[in-house]
């Protein structure tokens, strides 16, 4: 596969987004929503890593195999995460 | 600095590794390799962030309470930092890309000069933490009339911790920069050999993602409660 | 008197260049494979020693020997030299390293210069780790459980756990190196479903190393920081939970076992196929285990810790989860089972390890069948049943698999043959000392004699002297490859380039190969382990 080049216009598209995807979340966390509080900042960094994975990093534009290795990355970090959890969410005291 | 750049002749075919068929395969072979190795980092620090998890959970006031000693102003601030050094490190491997050697020796200098602002700001909080005894271990002290619910000084445990790991993290990627403009100096980049270039990128991509998770689970908690 | 050595006159990895620097600068993966020899070569021995020191003290049920302070150093030194620094690297860095790229006609591993750097890395580690254990050693076990290493062990606990950080990163970079070469340097016509099954389960060991010794080196750093800066990351009084330390330590270790085993399912497919000379029965079968165990063992760490504390339904859910393991596992054992039937099966000496493997391997796996059933398990949870379980998978199955492909490769390795009679000699006494050293030790476990004691009552002592008599065997039986095979290196016959007629691409190459393996890049329009069509090379060969 050949190398990908990005335009540049994309690349600061992306920096635009990533700077008000920051003042949003940061603005959000000043509201008192509950647990919500939390997930509206995850799902915003979530967004913000996917950006700057995909574009900045090339993740879209490259072979398959990085796309694998990314993905399979993250599935990982989930079991560790979900395993753990079957203990910490189900213990009696 | 850029009028002197000039490709020396024959580095183009020093780069090519005798043992790969094709630099095509090459390429892919190194981006193949950073990526696996970006992926045992995002382990290292899954783990850190699933120690975060399991402690939050357990002490979900306590955490707020220690998120409230964060200075929101300077994290924002940092963040954005870390992401403007992203884009200009991004737009380094463009440069790189299409040979414009100049530009990326401007650039990676402004990648560094800006992820060395953000160190040291960094420290500035940390000195200011410590300062409050915000400081775990024998130096912490709670606050008076605090309600410690217990699992304060665990936030900064984890605080020190993560966000140490990733500010040394962000030293090796200086380091790293500093290495590539010197490599640019010396005419080591061209149109047809910059993977190094690329392949920091994607690193400094990382540590900026890791960044957005830090900002998000140790500035934001405790805003909402208006101090 | 012994005559004077041949000279190897044809150009090879190995007198192509000359000299101490040659070796500690090469990049060649097969100078460095060797390199990796010679160093877990030496960590065997020194773990052995603190075996043997512990069996000997076993010998009379009073701790009469050692004091109960030093068998516990003894029991951990002896569990982190095995495990870091000989079981993980023994299959992957060594055979994998001088293999892998040969068997995919790939002239060097992608990245030699971290090849090397992982080397250099490694014996970092290790020299650290010594020093730990020279300036007075840890007695946490190789666990390193909190809150015992962190606030109350009086060992050299830092030091230890820095050691294996350091190891860790030789580990991970090996992985990468492999997974890399895998994906992007195969020989033209070499398809993923034509690769040697060796391949296929070194890929899957890579994964492992990659993805799970982070998370070792994270919690090793969570281990020292706590006990350096007395923080209590762990430590309940600060809201900290030393069952996460054991989450996170299982969740590299268990799959760790994985590193140790895989590689030798790898040997294993390997001398089945060629003392059969038959395909491996299933083959798409025997490869997908592997990738199945790779994943499956991500998913059952909990089996540690069934009576640590956790959850009752997390115990349950990692009980059921265990069982999913036997699956892959079993399904190689069947297949290589069946490749034998209506094979012509010739009985050199890496064929009787290889059949020793399957027989131990089988008691092991279906004994640790035993320990995932909680109710059984807190029976039996640290005494010498699991002691017993698993030196049947790591010693009975990982080392056996070791020397076997050390004899299989050996004359592609060294360009000599080694002597046959004696290489019988040691794998029986290998098999039968090893049999003998563990086997009482799944009775002495039943009955109830805890694992990590310098004393015992009176009545364990019957077994407990079988075990030590064993393991004197097993140790004889170790030494003696040492000695025949540093003789063969020299005075040994020459080896041709395909002494048992094998398939793979490495032995369709001079031994010992040249520098860049192959004299020209070959080309593979063949399934793995083809007999058929490979009838006229072979006849050739």
């Amino acid at each position: 596969m050949a190398e990908p080049v990005i335009r540049r216009k994309t690349y600061a598209l992306v920096y635009i987004a990533m700077l008000a995807l920051t003042l949003a979340t940061t603005l959000l966390a000043f509201l008192n929503m509950g647990p919500f509080n939390s997930v509206v900042a995850l799902v915003i960094a979530v967004i913000q890593a996917a950006l700057i994975a995909g574009v900045f990093m090339h993740a879209l534009y490259e072979s398959a195999l990085v796309r694998i290795i990314l993905t399979g990355s993250v599935l990982w970090f989930l079991i560790l995460i979900t395993l753990t959890m079957t203990d910490y969410l189900t213990r009696s005291h | 600095m850029a009028e002197t750049i000039q490709i020396l002749p024959g580095r183009e075919a020093l780069a090519h590794r005798h043992h790969f068929a094709t630099p095509e395969q090459q390429r892919e072979t190194v981006m193949a390799g950073m990526w696996i190795f970006l992926a045992t980092e995002i382990m290292m620090f899954g783990g850190l962030f699933m120690a975060y998890a399991v402690y939050r959970l357990g002490h979900p006031r306590a955490f707020e309470l220690g998120s409230a000693d964060m200075n929101v102003v300077l994290g924002s601030i940092n963040t954005a930092l870390l992401i403007t050094s992203s884009f200009t490190m991004a737009l380094a491997a463009h440069a790189a890309q299409e040979g414009r050697l100049r530009g990326l020796a401007w650039l990676l200098i402004a990648t560094i000069v800006i992820g060395a602002v953000f160190l040291g700001i960094k420290f500035s909080e940390y000195y200011a933490h410590f300062r409050e005894h915000r400081a775990p271990g024998v130096w912490y002290e709670s606050k008076p009339n605090e309600p410690d619910p217990g699992g304060v000084e665990m936030f900064f445990v984890l605080y020190y911790i993560m966000t140490g790991l990733h500010a040394i993290h962000m030293l090796i990627g200086i380091g790293i920069m500093a290495v590539l403009w010197l490599m640019t100096l010396a005419g080591r980049f061209s149109r047809v050999y910059h993977s190094p270039v690329v392949v920091s990128t994607l690193y400094w991509g990382f540590v900026d993602i890791v960044w957005m998770f830090l900002f998000a689970l140790f500035y934001l908690p405790g805003l909402h409660q208006g101090r | 008197m012994i005559a004077a050595p041949e000279v190897r006159t044809e150009p090879n990895y190995l007198n192509a260049k000359e000299g101490v620097l040659s070796w500690l600068l090469t990049t060649d993966h097969k100078r460095i494979g060797l390199l990796y020899i010679a160093s877990i070569t030496a960590f065997f021995f020194i773990g052995g020693f603190f075996a043997l020191m512990m069996r000997l003290e076993l010998l009379t049920p009073p701790s009469d020997l050692v004091s109960p302070e030093t068998y516990n150093k003894l029991f951990t030194m002896h569990g982190i030299i095995m495990v870091w620094f000989f079981l993980i690297p023994s299959i992957p860095a060594t055979l994998g390293n001088f293999i892998l790229p040969m068997m995919i006609g790939a002239k060097d591993l992608a990245f030699p210069k971290l090849n090397l750097a992982s080397w250099y890395i490694f014996n970092l580690g290790a020299a650290v780790t010594l020093y730990a254990i020279i300036r007075g050693g840890v007695d946490t076990g190789w666990t390193f459980y909190t809150p015992l290493s962190t606030t109350y062990s009086t060992g050299y606990v830092v030091g230890a756990a820095l050691g294996i950080f350091i190891a860790g990163f030789s580990s991970i970079l090996t992985g990468l190196n492999f997974i890399a070469t895998v994906h992007t340097m195969r020989c033209p016509g070499l398809t993923w479903f034509r690769l040697p099954l060796f391949i296929w389960s070194m890929y899957a060991t890579s994964l492992v190393l990659v993805i799970a010794t982070p998370i070792l080196a994270i919690t090793l750093t969570m281990v020292g920081v706590e006990r350096i800066f007395q923080v209590g990351i762990f430590d309940p009084a600060l809201g900290g939970d030393p069952l996460l330390f054991q989450h996170m330590f299982w969740f590299y270790s268990h799959p760790a076992v994985y590193v140790m085993v895989l590689p030798a399912m790898a040997v294993e497919s390997e001398l089945v196929a060629a003392f059969s000379r038959k395909p491996i029965f299933g083959y798409n079968a025997v490869a997908f285990s592997s990738l199945g165990i790779a994943i499956v063992g991500f998913l059952v760490w909990g089996h540690h810790m069934f009576v640590a504390g956790q959850s009752v339904y997390s115990a349950l859910v990692f009980s059921i989860l265990s069982y999913l393991v036997a699956v892959p596992s079993a399904i190689k054992v069947f297949n290589w089972t069946a490749t034998l039937y209506k094979g012509s099966v010739s009985w050199d000496t890496p064929m009787l390890y290889a059949i020793g493997f399957i027989g131990l391997f089988t008691i092991g796996g279906m004994t640790g069948l035993f320990l995932a059933a909680l109710g059984l398990d807190v029976h039996v949870t640290d005494t010498y049943f699991v002691v017993a379980h698993f030196h049947y998978i790591m010693v009975g199955g990982a080392v056996m698999a070791y020397l076997g492909g050390i004899h299989y490769w050996w004359p592609k390795i060294s360009g000599r043959l080694y002597p046959e009679f004696l290489a019988k000699l040691s794998a029986l006494t290998v098999f039968l000392g090893f049999n003998l050293t563990f086997f009482p030790q799944f009775i002495l476990g039943y009955l109830g004699m805890p694992r990590r004691y310098a004393a015992y009552p009176p009545e364990f002592q019957m077994l407990h002297v079988l075990s030590t008599a064993g393991a004197s065997i097993l140790g004889a039986g170790y030494v003696l490859p040492l000695i025949y095979l540093t003789w063969s290196w020299r005075y040994g016959p020459k080896a041709p380039p395909n002494p048992w007629r094998a398939t793979g691409l490495e032995w369709q190459t001079p031994s010992p190969p040249p520098v860049e393996n192959f004299e020209e890049t070959p080309v593979v329009n063949y399934e793995a382990y083809d007999y058929e069509a490979m009838k006229e090379k072979l006849a050739l060969g």
